[in-house]
């Protein structure tokens, strides 16, 4: 697969969670006071107004709210890639944190299907979270 | 004090609509603005504002008002924003004509969102967002993606059918076929909509709006000035912009629900109507979608219900509440939201021609609903008495 497709390109904010999903650590910001993650990465916590947050493990598990298959290469490094699908996955730990991810299976997701983490490393410096099913292990090809 | 029924539009134009201009959004700018003039019976010398939104894709207002020979602008306003924005520059000219602050104020959109700056977003540079860098490593970076996404749940949550996207597509194509500004006026059916390739599932070609390289020019002034002008005024009734539903976790989990949902009752709490009293609405059809979630979240029908409303021909020309008469951004072109208020302010001075909603006295015309951005903006306008 071509390696032209967009890398994350952390902020101030988002350099830790970028720098922990590289060394394999799944982790968002919890917050000191009110216990709410928040995501995305940013200083306040928008529940109770708190600046104080420490970096917290997830459980890597969710559910599968939406997804699409995408056939039309909107750049040109996805020329070779299309079709694909891509998922957004509703966090099992807060309701309100919505990700968005690549997905792991030989097969479409099915609504509210359980999933976990697949943490694929796209090169030194930067590892992607994936989702593939709770239900079954992604035979990797 | 209410903004209600404080401004008037009294001038629209526009460029046509293509897949290539051959010109610069100034030129386009220009075009528009100098025709909405003309259609208001107004000289250029008369504006004092000048209102625009654009997302690093078209002219300054500051350039656009030297090179039309204004020497001291009262007003401008130039908005970043995508089509959320769009009808939100309007209702902001309202407040400053209701302020005092300007007398004449022309909102403009001008792109070349097909030739230049496309607007699908393919071939085109990251949008510079909070969420891009979450979203495009994965592949994930255009609208059509992201209003797919939407789409899908809403689907899988109340049913939504591929036939009730479809129906939209084939109503506003109908529509479309009366209006010789539109871009694509073949009818179409249910069969070619559903023939049509995969862009990004659920979403056909058909699925998707035009880009389009145009630009469109509304005159706002206060409704005294309005009545001495050529044009019978229509009246900015209600004026409303939002934001809410994000990215962000903001508990707002519902990928089904807009931000339009949260600023209607305020907008029509406003205008102190209800749905319906909207004789006409021209709802943002970036996607097909766009069109089904905002008869939802505007209240034209339950939550859930809109396919089967659509597919009632409610939304059709003849029906209940017709939308998108001109043909929408799917058929007529995607001039970036600003095209909803021209055909909005034509339905209301009763001169659509062939699509004329009879005794049409109350439109809505809306931007963007907000899933993306997070922000949405909407006029309710009404005939001057």
């Amino acid at each position: 697969m071509s390696d032209d497709r967009p890398l994350p390109y952390p902020d101030r904010d988002s350099e830790p969670y970028w720098n922990a999903l590289s060394k394999g650590e799944f982790k968002l910001q919890r917050c000191d006071d009110c216990d709410a993650f928040r995501w995305p990465p940013r200083a306040i916590c928008n529940r109770c107004h708190s600046f104080r947050a420490s970096w917290s493990s997830l459980s890597g598990r969710g559910r599968i709210l939406s997804w699409t298959c995408t056939h039309q290469a909107f750049a040109p490094a996805y020329r070779d890639a299309v079709p694909y699908i891509v998922v957004q996955v509703q966090l099992a730990e807060q309701d309100d944190i919505l990700m968005i991810g690549g997905w792991r299976a030989d097969r479409e997701p099915m609504a509210n299907e359980a999933v976990r983490v697949h943490l694929a490393k796209r090169n030194d410096d930067f590892t992607l979270p994936d989702w593939e099913p709770e239900s079954e292990l992604y035979s990797r090809s | 004090m209410s903004l209600r029924n404080q401004a008037a539009i009294v001038g629209i134009g526009a460029t046509e609509f293509s897949k290539n201009s051959g010109v610069s959004t100034l030129t386009l700018a220009q075009r528009a603005i100098m025709a909405a003039l003309e259609d208001a019976g107004l000289e250029p010398a008369r504006v004092d504002g000048l209102a625009t939104f654009r997302v690093g894709d078209s002219v300054l207002p500051m350039i656009l008002a030297q090179s039309l020979g204004i020497k001291d602008l009262h007003y401008w306003l130039d908005q970043f924003a995508g089509g959320s924005g769009s009808h939100s520059i309007v209702g902001q000219a309202a407040l400053a004509i209701h302020a005092g602050v300007a007398d004449y104020i022309v909102c403009y959109r001008s792109l070349n969102a097909r030739s230049e700056f496309r607007m699908g977003g393919t071939g085109r540079p990251l949008v510079d967002a909070v969420e891009t860098q979450y979203q495009a490593p994965f592949g994930y970076f255009t609208p059509p993606q992201q209003f797919a996404m939407a789409a899908k749940a809403h689907m899988e949550r109340y049913g939504t059918t591929p036939e009730q996207l479809g129906a939209i597509a084939v109503q506003q194509r109908a529509h479309a076929a009366h209006n010789e500004r539109a871009m694509m006026r073949e009818p179409i059916t249910l069969d070619d909509y559903l023939a049509s390739r995969w862009i990004v599932e659920p979403f056909r070609l058909l699925d998707c709006c035009l880009e389009t390289d145009g630009a469109v020019a509304v005159v706002v002034t206060s409704p005294e000035r309005a009545r001495d002008l050529k044009q019978r005024p229509v009246l900015i009734r209600g004026a409303s912009w939002g934001s809410g539903q994000t990215l962000f976790s903001n508990e707002q989990p519902d990928p089904t629900r807009t931000s339009a949902a949260d600023m209607a009752p305020r907008l029509f709490e406003m205008a102190g109507v209800t749905p319906r009293d909207i004789d006409v609405a021209q709802l943002y059809d970036c996607f097909t979608y766009s069109v089904l979630v905002q008869l939802e979240d505007y209240g034209f029908c339950a939550k859930g219900e809109a396919g089967a409303f659509i597919e009632s021909g409610a939304t059709a020309l003849g029906g209940t509440i017709p939308v998108n008469t001109h043909g929408g951004f799917l058929s007529e072109g995607y001039v970036h939201g600003l095209n909803h208020v021209y055909e909005a302010v034509s339905q209301l001075r009763g001169n659509a021609g062939e699509r004329q909603v009879q005794g049409a006295e109350i439109a809505l015309s809306t931007s963007q609903p907000g899933y993306v951005s997070g922000s949405t903006s909407a006029l309710l306008l009404q005939r001057d008495a």
